[in-house]
């Protein structure tokens, strides 16, 4: 039972979407710069993943595999439409800075490949919390990373100045971005390995693209 | 001369160091040569194909249902998924087995969805680029750019992974770190 709780609650801390499988990194290195833009990404990535993986599970699983995956990426690009519909009246100003990485949100490795490799295998009850809890853990990252970085790049936190001392304004570019990622996910697993979770080479090795 | 701007050109345009697209693909990739040259191929072919049917669904599709673009670059891979399985099938049913994960990694990827994205928003910025010959061409530089990337992260693949690195830093994290080294020197050229 405790090992099936903690399989549910993996996505969040233990097997995070980000730091162990590192999926799903390229919005964070390019646009988890502000806090404005993560909480748009965050808004986008969890409305079209939960619905996309939800609605992918009625998909027949005799189908072959390639044509189940094209299934998921099409209903995540249907899925996507009314997102963005509401995207532009919440949002308006970061999808022009989000540019490209708001439709890739789309064709996230959560959708075209864990929905079959982990999310499918359950039951429908423990993937939607299992699916829940893997969202929030890229949530999680996607704010502290851009918290940090808007912070010790911009001198702001959600646009509004702040007294910081330092700015390093390369944590606000790209190749910052790549760099803070690096840190922040050595740091999660020498944590993980504190708390005896799992070995200091951490994360299962399962990167599947994206 | 000429050569050395190619490659200069073909950085500073990378899509991994720039714009972080197919990030993870690579380090999968990077770990075996054999991999890594195949995924780089299968990912040129994507790239190139989808980017001539991007081009034909942009002319054909009008501004007003701009949101459904997705859709049709997602139907547009889809399709190119399925020609290149079946091609692969019939040219080898042996080897089908080895040759199409190479197809499962490549089809939905940021890289492959990215250049597309990325190739349609440099066509509306500057609109003498707005030409079927350009988006093949682009797409096939996409491809040629991950090739190049991931070369590069494959010089430093066995160091990053060794002993001497701190055990927690081990591998992808030394990885992102190098990568971002990389990109800094690129940003640089820019």
């Amino acid at each position: 039972m405790n090992k099936k709780k903690t399989a549910v609650f993996d996505g969040l801390l233990g097997d995070n979407t980000v730091l162990s499988s590192l999926m799903v990194i390229s919005p964070v290195i390019m646009c988890g710069n502000t806090l404005e833009n993560a909480i748009a990404l965050i808004y986008a990535f969890s409305a079209i993943t939960f619905f996309a993986v939800l609605l992918g599970s009625f998909v027949p699983r005799r189908l072959p595999y390639a044509a189940k995956i094209i299934i998921n990426a099409v209903i995540a690009s249907v899925v996507y439409i009314p997102v963005k519909s509401v995207a532009r009246e919440f949002f308006p100003e970061v999808i022009t800075n989000v540019g490209i990485y708001f439709p890739l949100l789309a064709v996230n490795s959560l959708i075209v490949v864990q929905s079959e490799t982990r999310f499918y295998r359950m039951r429908r009850l423990s993937m939607t919390a299992s699916l829940v809890f893997y969202i929030l853990g890229f949530d999680a990252v996607m704010i502290v990373t851009a918290f940090i970085r808007e912070l010790f790049a911009y001198g702001t936190i959600a646009g509004r100045l702040v007294d910081a001392d330092t700015l390093i304004s390369g944590l606000g570019l790209p190749f910052g971005g790549f760099i803070f990622l690096g840190l922040l996910c050595g740091l999660y697993r020498k944590l993980r390995s504190m708390s005896g979770r799992g070995g200091e080479t951490g994360g299962d090795g399962n990167v599947s693209g994206n | 001369m000429f050569l050395v701007t190619e490659l200069v050109t073909l950085l500073a345009t990378n899509l991994i160091l720039t714009q972080a697209l197919g990030t993870s693909t690579l380090f999968i990739a990077a770990g075996n040569k054999k991999n890594l040259l195949w995924t780089a191929i299968t990912i040129t072919v994507f790239t190139s194909v989808g980017s001539g049917a991007a081009y034909i669904v942009n002319a054909l599709l009008p501004d007003g249902l701009a949101d459904l673009t997705l859709l049709f670059y997602t139907l547009i891979i889809g399709a190119i998924y399925v020609l290149l399985l079946t091609a692969l099938y019939f040219a080898g049913s042996d080897s089908f087995e080895t040759t199409r994960k190479y197809v499962h990694v490549s089809a939905f990827n940021c890289a492959v969805m990215g250049t597309l994205f990325t190739i349609t928003d440099r066509a509306d910025a500057y609109p003498p680029l707005n030409t079927f010959i350009n988006f093949v061409l682009s797409g096939a530089e996409a491809g040629t750019g991950f090739i190049l990337a991931a070369f590069i992260l494959t010089a430093a693949y066995r160091k990053l992974n060794s002993a001497k690195v701190p055990a927690s830093f081990r591998g992808f994290p030394a990885m992102l770190v190098y990568l971002g080294l990389i990109s800094m020197a690129v940003y640089a050229l820019r």
